[in-house]
């Protein structure tokens, strides 16, 4: 009885966090199977860890950690996750998004982009785009906050020239 | 592009949704990760390694006095329970691993840390046993007779130990060879990620 309701709180917290779980997806896995997995994974992962989960830190911060920790090291001897991927592969936004067509292009440029950062840089510039602070970026990766100012410098400029060889390119 | 005129773009997109997302059903299926698989490789190791004595008795089961007395029968049992104790003390280290709250580069070290060790151990472990079985060769006659190793015996020492020498050093290599095939190449990746991590 105890464990159904665990079960169900458990269901409840995730439910409400959903979208960061669909958003580390859509960063570290290229096809619908390799998503799939990958979300099932964090969630196994996520239940194992929910019992040690006091508040201590923000729910979405602990979220963070495990789903990184699974999506760069979980699942590395099954699957090969993506350095680089084909436009063709990349997953859409749902049609009911707000924003224009034109964003909407942007924003599948910038995913290009991100899909040949290293694993590291992949998670920081996610973190950043969903507006975590650097402290809260600290908590969850462990990298110091001066360190993360320095590579969040480094990725701005490292995407702008490969958004920039796409624009050529394209 | 500045990502920053894109931050409010990237928090409103709804990615595609994934097919199954029923979580109270996927927390119910087995772990794929690599801690999960080697945990299931340590109990099926456990297991054939409880099961192998039993075996060989089931063999000699004809003339099981003569098994029960033979130093030989023994020795398996004995490096079957070594490699038993070993593979449970492994198992309980790599279940300690299965957290994944950790901060991320904490949770990189703690592997890589374990993963040495393990490796390092493995390679120590696996001497021992060959020495040990190399010392029963030589010395089972004195308490036994065993026809099978006549033959061997009859050969001159000098052959019998440069052969020795000769399978420590192929079996120092291989194993070397053969861990760095098996885990070498996530803990090369494991280390690169936290390289990554430094400024």
């Amino acid at each position: 009885m105890q464990n159904r309701e665990a079960e169900k709180a458990f269901e409840k917290s995730i439910r409400e966090h959903e979208g960061l779980l669909h958003k580390v997806c859509r960063i570290y896995a290229s096809t619908d199977a390799d998503r799939q997995d990958l979300f099932q994974e964090m969630v196994i992962q996520l239940w194992k860890a929910y019992p040690k989960f006091k508040g201590e830190s923000k729910f979405s911060t602990w979220l963070y950690r495990v789903a990184i920790n699974t999506a760069i090291t979980g699942l590395r001897q099954k699957k090969d996750f993506i350095t680089s991927v084909e436009p063709e592969n990349l997953p859409h936004n749902s049609s009911e998004d707000t924003y224009s067509k034109a964003e909407e292009e942007r924003l599948q440029q910038l995913y290009r982009a991100i899909a040949q950062l290293n694993e590291v840089e992949k998670a920081i510039v996610m973190l950043y785009m969903e507006d975590r602070s650097y402290d809260e970026m600290e908590d969850i990766l462990g990298i110091s906050n001066s360190t993360l100012r320095v590579k969040m410098n480094r990725i701005k400029e490292k995407l702008r020239l490969l958004t920039k060889t796409t624009d050529h390119g394209t | 592009m500045e990502l920053d005129d894109l931050k409010q773009t990237w928090q409103q997109q709804r990615p595609e949704p994934i097919k199954n997302t029923d979580i109270m059903e996927l927390i119910h299926h087995k772990s794929y990760g690599p801690i999960a698989a080697l945990k299931r490789a340590f109990l099926k190791q456990i297991r054939v390694m409880i099961i192998l004595p039993i075996l060989i008795f089931l063999v000699n089961v004809n003339d099981w006095q003569k098994a029960l007395t033979s130093v030989l029968f023994w020795s398996y049992v004995v490096f079957c329970a070594g490699v038993v104790v070993y593979t449970w003390f492994n198992y309980r280290i790599v279940s300690r691993l299965e957290g994944m709250d950790g901060r991320v580069k904490t949770t990189l070290q703690e592997q890589i840390a374990v993963l040495e060790t393990r490796l390092r151990r493995n390679m120590i472990g696996l001497r021992v046993v060959l020495l040990y079985f190399i010392v029963l060769l030589e010395v089972l006659p004195y308490f036994q007779h065993y026809r099978m190793l006549d033959k061997w015996h009859s050969l001159s020492p000098l052959l019998r130990f440069g052969s020795y020498a000769g399978f420590l050093l192929f079996q120092y290599f291989v194993s070397r060879r053969l861990c760095q095939l098996k885990f070498g190449s996530h803990l090369d990746y494991l280390k690169n990620l936290v390289s990554e991590m430094h400024d």
